[in-house]
C-alpha cells in the first residue's frame, strides 16, 4: 500500500468552535458535556477551548444559552459579532456565548457566481431535523422539501450524502470481510465521524490501524463529484463548487483536512451545517414550508434505507450488516430491522450469526464511553470484530450543527423524535440494503471498478496521522 | 378582604451557576409564536427575570408580586392592577413614564421595545430626531414577570432551570410549612427539658 504523505494540520489556525468571552457566564454547562475536556476556566468567568483538545463536536454550541441581550452594556455590537462569526447580515437569531464559525456567505457568494457549477450534498440527520427551524414539530422528516429548497436556492445538481453512505457501505462492508477473513487488525473502528477519528489520532494513535480506512461519506461524496460527477454532468472538474449540508460542526474541519483532494481539487469546498442552510433558506426569502416535494438529482442522489440509518447510533453497524450478511452468506438477511444493534447513548454490543461466523459487535454513541473500549482493547481483552463509535449522545441527529433546541427539556424529545423520524424514512424507502442502489451498482460498473479496487483505494480511501 | 398572598417566584444562589436558562425560558414564553428551536427566533429574546452577577453571587431577581405592590401605586394611568393573585402591567396602558421602575424596590420592571412578527412596534405620533433626519420611534413599554400567565405548565423559568434553583412560592403554603417544621424541631428541642 502507497503511503501517502499527510501534514498534520489542527483547528488551532482555523478554529471551528469558539467562545465568546463577552457573553461567557461562566457556568460551567458546557464542561459538563465536552467529551474531550478541552474547555477551560475558572467558575463563574469566561471560558476558553484548547484548539488542540477540541473534537469540534458543536454539543457545547448546543447547550449553551448564555445570550446576547440587547440590554447588555459594554459589548461589541451585534453586527460585529456577526461579521466575525460568518453569519448572513439577514440571520435574527439570538446570538449565544459558544458558536461555530459560519460559511454561508462563502455559499451564497458562490450559488450567485454564474462561472461555478455547484452541486450539494446533505447528511441523513439534515433531513429529520432542518424543518424545526420552520417551526414544524421536532424531529420532522421532510428530504423532499430540503431537495426542493436546495433546488431553489440555486444549486446545479441536487446529490446527496446517503448515496455516499451506500458507497461508504460497499467499502468498509469489504473491508471489514477482508480483515476477518485475512487475519487485519480487528477490531475495526467505523470512521464516518471525524470528531472520532481525530480523537483517537490525538489521544490513541497507536490504535490508528484499528480504523477503517474508509473516508467520510461526506469525503466520499466530494471526491466523487469531481471525479465521476464531472464525468456525468459532462463539466470540467475545477469548475464545480461542492457544498455539503451537515448535522455536524467537526464536518468543517474534516474538509480542511489538507488530504482531502483525491479528485485533484479540494473535494468538499464549503461545509455548512444544518442550522445555516434554514438561514440560507430565510435570506433567499423561499417559504419552506409552501415548498411542493422536490427530489435529488439522479447519479449521486439516489439512496437507500441502510443510507439514512447512518445518521443514528447503530446505524452504520446496522447498514453494513444488512450488505455484509448478503455478501458473506449469499442468503438474503431474515429481518433487515436489527432492533439489537439499536440504542441511545452508552456501550451496546451484540452478537452476531453470518454464517458460519459469529460477528461480535459494539456501538459506543457518546465520545466520552470510547475509552472503556479503547482501553480494553490496549489491555488485549476486546474480542470485537466491528466496532462503531459516534461522538454526539445519539449519533448525528444530534450533532452540533443541528437545530438548537433552547430549552433542556426539550431535547429528550428532539433527539427521540429524529431518530424515529430516521427509522421511518428508512422502513419506507423502497430499497434498504446499500448493495441493491441502482446507482451504486452502476458508479462500480462504469466507474470505481470493484470495492477496495485501485481506483476505490485512490479515492474513497485515507489514512490517518497521530497528533501526539 | 383575601387573605391568599400573591406567588412569586425566587431563586437560590447556592444553586444558581449563572447559565441564563431561565432568561432564555422567559423570554421564549413570551414571544408571539412557539419557538422551540433558536432558529424560529427572530426577534431579541427579552426577558422578564434578571440573571444578577456578582463577585460573590450569582441568581435571577425577579417580581414579587408584593400585595401594596408600590408599583400599581404610583403608576399615574393606572396601567398596573392585581389581577387573578398576580401584579399585571397593561402594556397597551402604558405610557413609559418610568416611574413604577424607580419605585419597585427590586429592579424587577424594565423597559422594552415590543416585536410582533420579527419587527419592532413603531409609535403611532411621538418622532426622534436622528442625524437621518426625523425618524420614527419604536414603542417602549414596561415589562416584568407576569407568572407565566399565558404559558402551560406553569412559570417556564422554574420548569427550565437545570439546576432546580428557581422556585414558585405560594406564601400561605410556605408558612404552614413552616409552621411544621418549627413544631417538629421543637419537640427534639422541648424532649431535652421535659
Amino acid at each position: 500500500m502507497s503511503e501517502k504523505i499527510i501534514s498534520v494540520i489542527g483547528l488551532d489556525a482555523n478554529p471551528v468552535i469558539q467562545i465568546d468571552q463577552e457573553l461567557c457566564t461562566g457556568c460551567l454547562r458546557c464542561v459538563a458535556v465536552c467529551p474531550v475536556d478541552a474547555i477551560e476556566g475558572a467558575k463563574g468567568q469566561p471560558q476558553t477551548i484548547r484548539q488542540d483538545l477540541c473534537v469540534a463536536c458543536g454539543q457545547c454550541v448546543q447547550i449553551c444559552s448564555a445570550y446576547a441581550s440587547i440590554f447588555d452594556e459594554g459589548i461589541a455590537p451585534r453586527e460585529q459579532k456577526m461579521a466575525e462569526r460568518g453569519l448572513l447580515s439577514s440571520v435574527k437569531e439570538p446570538l449565544f456565548a459558544a458558536y461555530n464559525s459560519g460559511d454561508g456567505l462563502k455559499v451564497k457568494a458562490a450559488l450567485s457566481d454564474s462561472d461555478l457549477f455547484t452541486m450539494v450534498q446533505c447528511a441523513p440527520a439534515v433531513r429529520v431535523a432542518i424543518a424545526e427551524e420552520f417551526g414544524l414539530p421536532l424531529g420532522s422528516l421532510t428530504p423532499g422539501k430540503m431537495a426542493a429548497a436546495l433546488r431553489k436556492l440555486g444549486f446545479d445538481r441536487v446529490y446527496d450524502t446517503n448515496f455516499a453512505a451506500d458507497v461508504t457501505i460497499m467499502e468498509e462492508g469489504s473491508e471489514l470481510i477482508q480483515r476477518v477473513t485475512t487475519g487485519g487488525t480487528l477490531p475495526m473502528f467505523t470512521s464516518c465521524c471525524p470528531a472520532w477519528v481525530k480523537y483517537v489520532e490525538q489521544t490513541y494513535p497507536e490504535l490508528l490501524a484499528h480504523l477503517s480506512s474508509c473516508k467520510s461519506p461526506q469525503q466520499m461524496a466530494g471526491v466523487l463529484f469531481k471525479t465521476y460527477g464531472a464525468q456525468v454532468d459532462k463539466v470540467a472538474p475545477e469548475k464545480i463548487f461542492s457544498v455539503s449540508v451537515m448535522p455536524c460542526t467537526c464536518k468543517k474541519f474534516e474538509c480542511d483536512r489538507p488530504e482531502m483532494n483525491d479528485s485533484g481539487y479540494r473535494d468538499v469546498d464549503v461545509v455548512i451545517t444544518t442550522r445555516e442552510l434554514a438561514q440560507l433558506i430565510k435570506d433567499a426569502g423561499i417559504d419552506f414550508l409552501d415548498l411542493a416535494e422536490g427530489k435529488f438529482d439522479k447519479a449521486l442522489g439516489n439512496y437507500t434505507g441502510a443510507g439514512t440509518i447512518f445518521g443514528v447510533t447503530g446505524g452504520v453497524m446496522e447498514a453494513a450488516l444488512r450488505t455484509g450478511y448478503e455478501l458473506i452468506t449469499k442468503e438474503a438477511i431474515p429481518d433487515l430491522n436489527l432492533n439489537f444493534v439499536r440504542g441511545g447513548e452508552g456501550i451496546r454490543k451484540a452478537s452476531v450469526k453470518v454464517g458460519d461466523l459469529t460477528l461480535k459487535v459494539a456501538m459506543v454513541s457518546g465520545l466520552k464511553n470510547a475509552k472503556v473500549i479503547m482501553e480494553q482493547i490496549k489491555a488485549g481483552t476486546a474480542d470485537y470484530h466491528f466496532v462503531e463509535v459516534m461522538c454526539c449522545p445519539v449519533g448525528c441527529v444530534s450533532g452540533g450543527g443541528q437545530p438548537k433546541v433552547l430549552l433542556p427539556s426539550d431535547k429528550p424529545t428532539s433527539y427521540a423524535n429524529r431518530t424515529a423520524s430516521t427509522y421511518v424514512h428508512d422502513a419506507n424507502l423502497p430499497l434498504r440494503k446499500s448493495h441493491d442502489n441502482p446507482a451504486v451498482q452502476k458508479l462500480y460498473k462504469a466507474f470505481l471498478g470493484e470495492p477496495l479496487g485501485h481506483e476505490s483505494h485512490h479515492l474513497l480511501h485515507t489514512q490517518y496521522v497521530s497528533r501526539k | 378582604m383575601s387573605t391568599n398572598l400573591n406567588g412569586f417566584i425566587i431563586a437560590d444562589p447556592n444553586k444558581c451557576i449563572g447559565c441564563k436558562v431561565c432568561e432564555v425560558a422567559c423570554s421564549v414564553a413570551h414571544v408571539d409564536k412557539e419557538a422551540i428551536t433558536a432558529g424560529v427566533i427572530d426577534a431579541p429574546l427579552i426577558t422578564r427575570l434578571y440573571l444578577v452577577k456578582t463577585a460573590t453571587l450569582t441568581m435571577p431577581i425577579q417580581c414579587r408580586h408584593c400585595e401594596d405592590a408600590p408599583c400599581a401605586q404610583v403608576c399615574p394611568v393606572g396601567a398596573i392592577t392585581q389581577t387573578k393573585g398576580k401584579i399585571i402591567i397593561d402594556e397597551a396602558g402604558c405610557i413609559g413614564c418610568k416611574t413604577c421602575l424607580m419605585a419597585c424596590p427590586f429592579g424587577a420592571i424594565d423597559f422594552v421595545p415590543v416585536y410582533k412578527n420579527g419587527e419592532v412596534v413603531i409609535q403611532n405620533g411621538l418622532q426622534m430626531e436622528t442625524a437621518d433626519g426625523l425618524m420614527e420611534k419604536e414603542m417602549v413599554v414596561a415589562s416584568k414577570c407576569d407568572l407565566c400567565v399565558d404559558h402551560y405548565g406553569g412559570p417556564a423559568c422554574v420548569v427550565a432551570c437545570p439546576e432546580q434553583a428557581l422556585k414558585m412560592i405560594v406564601p400561605k403554603l410556605e408558612k404552614k410549612k413552616r409552621n411544621v417544621d418549627a413544631a417538629i424541631s421543637m419537640l427534639e428541642s422541648v424532649k431535652r427539658f421535659i
